[in-house]
């Protein structure tokens, strides 16, 4: 894995909850900057995405490759869900479903980390 | 705005407990569809717990977004049964933890997960309680509550 990458995701992930979380606090819905923000974070897990098929391709690979994809699946899949939720719901709500969805990001990346590191280490 | 209202219990709060649910039933099934896919002789009682863990998500989260009265009693009894299968779950891991070589979502009560699991459903359960569709019977009355059953 790259490492330094996944610490990149991580705090970017996190500063967007911390800015959703404010916006749910001070009652404003989902607003284009917020979107903004998670079209960043997309992009940064499509990076992780591809540099991690790019490790997967040239091996070695984790023991449970298929659970990593599934992680490295489901991280691509959580920006534009929480986007839709946001649009959905045009209350404070909104940005709190991002800001939740922010904080599951980083324990994914621990976790897709551990499933890595399993085998290379 | 009728349309809002209707669909009260899956909006503002509830909006963020879907989005939870959401999560936990992509969680658990992606977990159990790979446990039994690649290695369910190892574990079948943990694995086949997974799954119906998994499916027991699903469906509340299906029960919490949508109105309506059948909704509301899906979303129940699925709150519950999650409620009775993390304790249950929870308390067998603990006192015979020989019988499941590997972790459920709900071993230890949810503790892999931040006792999220054991948190969820009483969060749903009070959220159910407190949006009760009789509390909305004004709204919900002026639709024919045959056409939904």
């Amino acid at each position: 894995m790259v490492d330094g990458w996944t610490t990149v995701v991580q705090m970017a992930s996190l500063a967007l909850a911390v800015w959703c979380g404010i916006s749910a606090f001070r009652n404003r819905p989902m607003l284009v900057p917020h979107l903004i923000g998670i079209a960043v974070l997309e992009v940064l897990l499509l990076v992780q995405l591809v540099l991690s098929i790019v490790l997967l391709v040239e091996g070695p690979r984790p023991p449970d490759t298929v659970t990593f994809v599934s992680y490295l699946v489901t991280l691509v899949l959580v920006p534009p869900a929480c986007a839709v939720w946001g649009l959905m719901e045009r209350s404070k709500w909104g940005p709190a479903v991002i800001a939740f969805a922010c904080l599951v990001i980083p324990v994914l990346m621990v976790r897709l980390e551990q499933l890595w590191n399993a085998s290379v280490v | 705005m009728s349309e809002t209202e209707k669909n009260s219990r899956a909006g503002g709060p509830g909006r963020l407990l879907v989005a939870v649910y959401a999560l936990f039933a992509v969680a658990a099934t992606g977990r159990s569809t790979v446990q039994i896919l690649t290695r369910f002789e190892e574990a079948p009682l943990a694995y086949a717990l997974s799954a119906l863990a998994a499916v027991v998500y699903i469906v509340a989260t299906v029960g919490l977004a949508r109105a309506g009265r059948t909704s509301y009693r899906v979303a129940v009894a699925c709150c519950s049964l999650e409620l009775v299968g993390v304790v249950a779950v929870g308390l067998f891991t603990l006192l015979v933890p020989q019988a499941f070589p590997d972790d459920t979502v709900w071993s230890l009560f949810g503790k892999g997960y931040g006792f999220v699991p054991l948190v969820l459903p009483v969060l749903g359960l009070l959220w159910l309680r407190r949006s009760h569709p009789r509390a909305a019977r004004s709204t919900e009355s002026a639709g024919s509550p045959a056409e939904r059953g």
